[in-house]
């Protein structure tokens, strides 16, 4: 009787036990997808290993190639994070892509001002109000889902596209943060004070892979040892449960999608000041819906972000190589990652649904069930 | 706007929201059932390749889209099995394959690198060309593939199906308690498949509609544009009901269509917000400020069968 039970929790509750427990799922889950990627591979005519070992080294041969895709983990790890904790919650925050936008404009909107202040000054502005612009993006969908009981998902996704064509309209003539005259639509470049340093030469590797390392961390010890952080996990694991426990559950969901939306804010800001200097049109592509994937691939596990965001950045950075060498085109890297994702989950869920009820009836068993009435 | 203009403009209006309204038809069945089928965005984009190749291939449209559609019920059963019987989550899933169409249509494309040069055979224009010269209606309505008018009519089937037969009905019961639809007997499991799989033939119909309505090609790297995700916007806006949904892509289509000429001609209103309209509608609808929208009450949550 005791056993199981011990089981159950060691499942629930982040912390290392879970991680390498949960590790294993993912990592059968990504061979599956990376079989099926070499299934298609040999579909598409060329050799499935020599692709993978074109990969590995496209992302690993060298130090450029390695901070190449550090560059490329930089708002995967922060966008991600910020979902994660919204899984761990049981609340699904697609609106990554969205906040990343909204928190572009605003970093934009600081970096391109002249202001007489020194750099580091002028970056913290530009990142504050970066976290204050996704904040704001994700105010709607975070209100309805917490005290009008709207389903976030939709939300959040339809607050993605608002969000795109509203950074189009942005950088388009009329507005005062577009470049006059640009062919194709994009804002003014930021002020050098606001540019963040380049850390290594020959590279654009930027500090955004250490402060969405540091964020990962940090999120973990927040839901591991603090109030805000088990009432987060208490609100996923039982929601009922937590609001018969006396949490404000309402201000709980508020604080967590806020929590996630302030990171994809955060997210956006490094690509500007670390990476691209000006707010294009279009620019994030997809980026939001993949750190969707990362949170989810690591469970809602925040050290699992930074492992599973390190992933799908060398995978991406090395499909340049793999196209180079063997002809198999660089799209394949999406699918893969895709498959990855799909078989994590198909295996996943199944699982922990049947330690679910595995829980449940035992439950059950043991006590009176007090959540129906 | 010149009369040409706004003839022009309510012909592009049937003509973009066509598609929409096909794919809004299986969705809301999917969605009735409880089941968010995310990925009829991906589903659609690999519809529109599929339309293109096939009739490349065969020079016929007839084929071309049955060959979509059977291919759109193989991604429906892989995403009911892997959303139903293995209960992931909708939406993720949904996402996972509009990634792995849009990888996976940009690999197809590169080779079927001859159709690109060339314009297939598209949906034909049904009614005779004396009646093309009415006007107004002879060239808004008239002057349209036959596929705008299967798009037309389809949604009156649809409503009477899900509200005059009994599988609409049994429909409606799983999606809004499907434990008490299992008690009363119902196959839950396979009615959820059903739709699912419906929800994916009609998205590569509709990804067919919009390659093969007209243009007669295939553009790489995501020619839906977001298409799918404004069907999701209308099956909220329409309150899951097929015929609202219908008038719900007819106003998004005709957004749509203001906004493309929009951007060449030039407006008072920026063509981004007409742009960001249906999705802007989408979050009020929900918030419940237009009209009152109920969505099917287990939509979205898994079903298990454990559960009581």
């Amino acid at each position: 009787m005791k056993k199981p039970k011990k089981r159950s929790e060691f499942i629930y509750f982040p912390g290392l036990g879970e991680l390498a427990l949960s590790g294993l799922r993912p990592l059968i889950g990504i061979f599956l997808g990376l079989l099926a990627g070499a299934v298609l591979i040999a579909l598409s005519g060329a050799n499935p290993l020599d692709a993978y070992s074109a990969m590995l080294q496209g992302a690993l041969g060298s130090p450029q190639s390695v901070a190449n895709v550090l560059v490329r983990a930089s708002p995967l790890l922060i966008a991600g994070a910020g979902v994660a904790i919204g899984i761990k919650a049981g609340l699904w925050n697609i609106g990554a892509e969205g906040y990343m936008y909204a928190g572009a404009i605003g970093a934009g909107a600081v970096g391109i001002a002249l202001l007489p202040v020194p750099p580091i000054v002028h970056v913290l502005l530009a990142i504050l109000a970066s976290v204050v612009a996704g904040t704001i993006w994700g105010l709607i969908p975070a209100y309805l889902r917490a005290y009008r009981g709207v389903n976030e998902v939709v939300t959040t996704i339809m607050m993605n596209y608002v969000a795109i064509y509203f950074v189009s309209w942005m950088v388009h003539e009329p507005q005062s943060l577009a470049e006059p005259g640009s062919f194709f639509p994009m804002s003014k470049i930021i002020a050098p004070t606001a540019k963040l340093p380049f850390l290594m030469r020959g590279s654009s590797l930027h500090p955004g892979f250490l402060v969405g390392i540091v964020a990962c961390i940090l999120l973990f010890l927040i839901l591991r040892f603090t109030h805000f952080g088990f009432r987060t996990r208490m609100l996923g694991v039982n929601p009922d449960g937590s609001r018969y426990a006396g949490i404000n559950v309402k201000r709980q969901m508020l604080l967590v999608l806020f929590v996630g939306a302030a990171m994809g804010g955060l997210a956006g800001a490094f690509e500007i000041l670390g990476l691209k200097q000006r707010v294009f049109m279009d620019f994030v592509a997809g980026v939001g819906y993949e750190a969707v994937a990362v949170a989810l691939l690591a469970g809602g596990n925040p050290l699992g972000v930074i492992a599973s965001a390190l992933f799908f950045s060398a995978l991406k950075a090395g499909g340049a190589t793999m196209s180079i060498q063997t002809g198999v085109g660089a799209p394949m890297t999406i699918v893969i990652e895709a498959l990855c994702v799909l078989f994590v989950i198909a295996i996943g869920y199944g699982e922990r649904k049947r330690l679910e009820r595995a829980a449940k009836t035992e439950e059950e068993g043991e006590e009176v069930n007090n959540n129906d009435g | 706007m010149t009369d040409d203009q706004i003839i022009s403009w309510l012909q592009a209006t049937l003509r973009w929201g066509g598609p929409l309204i096909l794919v809004a038809v299986g969705e809301v069945y999917s969605e009735r059932s409880g089941v968010i089928n995310v990925g009829i965005e991906g589903i659609m984009l690999f519809g529109a390749l599929a339309g293109v190749a096939i009739s490349f291939f065969t020079a016929s449209v007839l084929l071309a889209s049955i060959g979509a559609m059977i291919l759109g019920a193989v991604f429906g059963l892989a995403f009911a099995y892997l959303t139903v019987s293995r209960r992931t989550n909708q939406v993720v899933t949904g996402l996972m394959f509009n990634l792995v169409a849009l990888g996976g249509t940009n690999l197809l494309f590169a080779t079927l690198s001859e159709t690109r040069s060339v314009r297939v055979n598209t949906f034909p224009i049904l009614f005779p060309e004396f009646l093309h010269d009415i006007p107004i209606i002879g060239p808004v309505l008239f002057r349209q593939p036959v596929i705008t008018w299967i798009a037309l009519i389809l949604p009156f089937i649809a409503a009477w199906v899900l509200y005059r037969t009994d599988w609409g009905l049994n429909i409606r019961a799983v999606g809004d308690n499907p434990q008490a639809a299992a008690t009363a007997g119902l196959p839950v499991i396979r009615l959820k498949y059903q739709t699912v799989i419906l929800s994916g033939v009609f998205a590569c119909l509709g990804g067919c509609a919009l390659t093969l309505g007209e243009v007669g090609y295939f553009a790489s790297g995501g020619m839906t544009g977001g298409r799918g995700f404004v069907v999701l916007a209308a099956v909220v806006v329409g309150g899951w009901d097929p015929v609202k949904i219908a008038l719900a892509c007819l106003t998004f289509g005709a957004a749509d269509a203001a906004q493309l000429r929009f951007q060449t001609t030039g407006s008072a209103i920026p063509y981004q917000f007409l742009q960001m309209l249906p999705y802007l509608i989408t979050v009020a609808a929900l918030a419940g400020l237009v009209g009152r929208t109920k969505p099917p009450k287990t939509w979205g949550a898994p079903y298990n069968p454990a559960d009581i």
